[in-house]
């Protein structure tokens, strides 16, 4: 059994999982990138080690070198986070080869979930509904999508098999363009995970997006964790999850038979440890198989709150081979717990991601708040990887708790150096529609505008003129004091410090 | 000292009466203005109450971001406000527009070609950075002049790609 765990990833997640390591009492071994030097997973690990430059390809997707790290550093398991090697059965299979525990499920059940046409095509003989596609057809050309599109329908999805997050997906309204949106899918999903096949999906409309957690022990016990509301995402990107689902609600029967098809589809290919299972969900709350992501996800966070459970230590428990500390039976949801993803993305600018350096940093605490971060005053936001600069998480008693706990937190956050999307979350929870709990996916992009959210809210132009003609005041201010050379009264030296303070 | 700040098209009227007090549109305040440990963020007490924001200095004037919402603000004091009635304005439409990279990252496409006509909003440049593709958009309507770049290029922070005039 293993008591050094390396950690194959960077950012917070890489963190987190050095937190769940530090209390179980394990040590810890981070790999870096030239770019990632001085970030919060190298300082707080116990052992440190170089992979290359800052590109994914030459640091953290080198799989064979980070082994080679873990078997001199003597670590007995690697965790892989989630993106990057979290999802390579290649990968995982390499590091059971070498002797090392992975934590994460076997190599078979990532292959088998891993390509989504695959999954599909699995889960749907273990009797699990799924969203009409091209699932289980294997890789198909573009001649063949094109025929085999009215089947399906317009409008569809485009997703790389190999994919997640958003990346390498175009959304189709008709045939005339989808040949150049097929071109770019391919494009991305090749440059994203070095696999530029693509699959067709039927886009189900109103639908929502909530998934199950699971976790899995090597004793055949399967336990889900309830749900997780995943409907609020721009360009496929979740940007909010909350649990419960506030679509699901109080209907306890809709909530157990998900979960108990999610452990199903679990079980069909023997998986171990954590997992989910997303689904869509339409209005008339019919549930169709989505795909199953076999790893710790970024939302893990909103299920521990609720639930007590600290998934990223019953992950190392697990792949210690020893057995869940929960049964199905000891698994309750105690309130309400909204996870807000701060991206280094400017809401007022098209959502252009921001690089640079964070000067200032003032985090949100207080009752029930939760930040996970990997990033401090003085770190830089590269364009290497993700934008994502923390997760903030706040638990309620009720979600109207949650709700107000969240705005509180939100303007306490404080962060200078780059643009954050933290206003895109204040006008979110402002927002009627998101109060009421009437979303679905596609509403941050067809209901929802910075500007319209502003609207009816308390007008603070007055305040705001008063603080844009102070800070130009005391700039005019100082620039006269460094001309008028001859009305100083103080020493040369004195105003030549404060003006290069200035110029930083 | 008076200043006429614009935000939304609703002026105010800002006189520095001296450390501790101004008039805004004839009225006296009492303010305690501060910078919070030199970082664009400013706490500022008014009467008593106390607001935080972020101030950036953008193309178009100050930016104010204050509870979660976005203010413009053109902060001119009389001296400039004279001057500008005097030359009238610009027209903005007439200007050459130069797009710049809004961030680091390397270009994907560039679906328009030197001396092509373009309508407002058209896609000038494919831009890929932290592993997103970023479609940046024309301003204006024109003729697409000098373009810089092409496919496969990294480009730097502001770095200009092309211009439209």
């Amino acid at each position: 059994m293993f008591n050094k765990v390396l950690i194959a990833n960077r950012g917070e997640i890489a963190v987190r999982i050095i937190r769940a390591c530090r209390e179980l009492g394990m040590q810890t071994v981070a790999v870096f990138s030239e770019a990632d030097r001085q970030a919060l997973h190298v300082r707080y690990a116990d052992e440190a080690y170089l992979l290359g430059p800052p590109p994914s390809r030459e640091s953290y997707l080198l799989g064979e070198k980070i082994i080679d790290i873990a078997l001199k550093s003597e670590a007995g398991g690697i965790h892989p986070g989630y993106g990057f090697l979290a999802e390579r059965a290649d990968f995982a299979q390499a590091c059971l080869d070498a002797g090392l525990a992975f934590i994460g499920p076997k190599p078979s059940a990532i292959a088998a979930m891993g390509d989504k046409a695959v999954a599909r095509s699995t889960v749907r003989r273990a009797g699990v509904p799924v969203v009409p596609g091209t699932e289980g057809e294997g890789s198909l050309g573009d001649e063949e999508l094109l025929s085999l599109a009215p089947e399906i329908g317009f409008p569809l999805l485009i997703k790389a098999t190999a994919g997640g997050g958003g990346k390498g997906m175009r959304e189709v309204n008709s045939l005339e363009e989808m040949p150049a949106l097929l071109h770019s899918a391919r494009r991305e999903a090749e440059a994203s995970f070095g696999d530029g096949n693509v699959y067709l999906e039927k886009l189900l409309e109103g639908a929502r997006h909530i998934e199950i957690q699971v976790l899995a022990d090597a004793h055949g016990n399967v336990i889900h964790l309830g749900e997780r509301e995943c409907s609020l995402q721009r360009r496929h990107q979740k940007l909010l999850e909350e649990t419960p689902s506030p679509f699901v609600g109080d209907d306890e029967e809709l909530r157990q038979s998900m979960g108990a098809l999610a452990v199903r589809a679990a079980q069909a290919v023997g998986y171990v440890n954590a997992g989910t299972i997303e689904f869509l969900v339409d209005k008339d709350k019919n549930y169709y198989f989505l795909e199953m992501n076999t790893r710790l996800q970024v939302e893990h966070p909103v299920t521990e709150m609720v639930t007590g459970v600290d998934i990223v230590k019953e992950q190392i428990r697990i792949a210690r081979g020893r057995q869940m500390r929960y049964t199905q039976d000891d698994i309750f949801m105690n309130g309400w717990a909204i996870e807000c993803r701060i991206n280094a993305e400017d809401p007022y600018n098209n959502f252009l991601p921001s690089t640079g350096r964070i000067t200032h940093s003032l985090l949100p605490t207080g009752p029930g708040v939760r930040v996970d971060t990997g990033v401090y005053p003085g770190f830089e936001i590269s364009p290497y990887y993700d934008s994502l600069i923390s997760k903030l998480i706040v638990w309620g008693e009720t979600r109207a708790e949650a709700i107000l706990r969240m705005r509180r937190s939100l303007e306490e956050y404080k962060i200078a150096g780059v643009r954050t999307n933290i206003p895109f979350h204040q006008n979110l929870m402002d927002s009627h529609r998101f109060m009421g709990g009437q979303y679905d996916t596609r509403f941050v992009e067809k209901r929802f505008s910075m500007e319209a959210a502003e609207e009816g809210k308390t007008d603070q132009s007055g305040i705001a003129a008063i603080i844009a003609t102070l800070v130009a005041h005391q700039q005019t201010q100082r620039a006269a004091h460094i001309i008028q050379r001859g009305e100083r009264d103080t020493s040369n030296w004195k105003w030549l410090s404060r003006w290069e303070r200035l110029q930083r | 000292m008076n200043y006429v700040t614009t935000i939304g098209g609703r002026e105010f009227v800002v006189e520095i009466v001296d450390e501790r007090h101004i008039m805004v549109n004839g009225t006296l305040c009492e303010v305690d203005f501060d910078n919070v440990s030199d970082q664009p963020v400013f706490s500022l007490l008014l009467n008593g109450q106390s607001y935080e924001s972020y101030v950036y200095s953008g193309d178009e004037g100050w930016e104010v971001l204050l509870h979660g919402s976005l203010y413009l603000a053109k902060v001119e004091d009389e001296r400039e406000r004279r001057l500008r009635a005097s030359t009238g304005s610009r027209v903005a439409d007439r200007e050459e527009f130069h797009l710049r990279a809004p961030m680091p990252g390397l270009v994907v496409t560039v679906p328009v070609v030197e001396g092509e006509k373009i309508e407002k909003g058209d896609v000038l440049l494919i831009l890929e950075s932290m592993k997103m593709q970023n479609e940046l958009r024309s301003p204006r309507s024109g003729k697409v002049s000098r373009v810089r770049v092409k496919p496969g290029d990294s480009v730097e922070q502001r770095q200009t790609l092309l211009s439209v005039v």
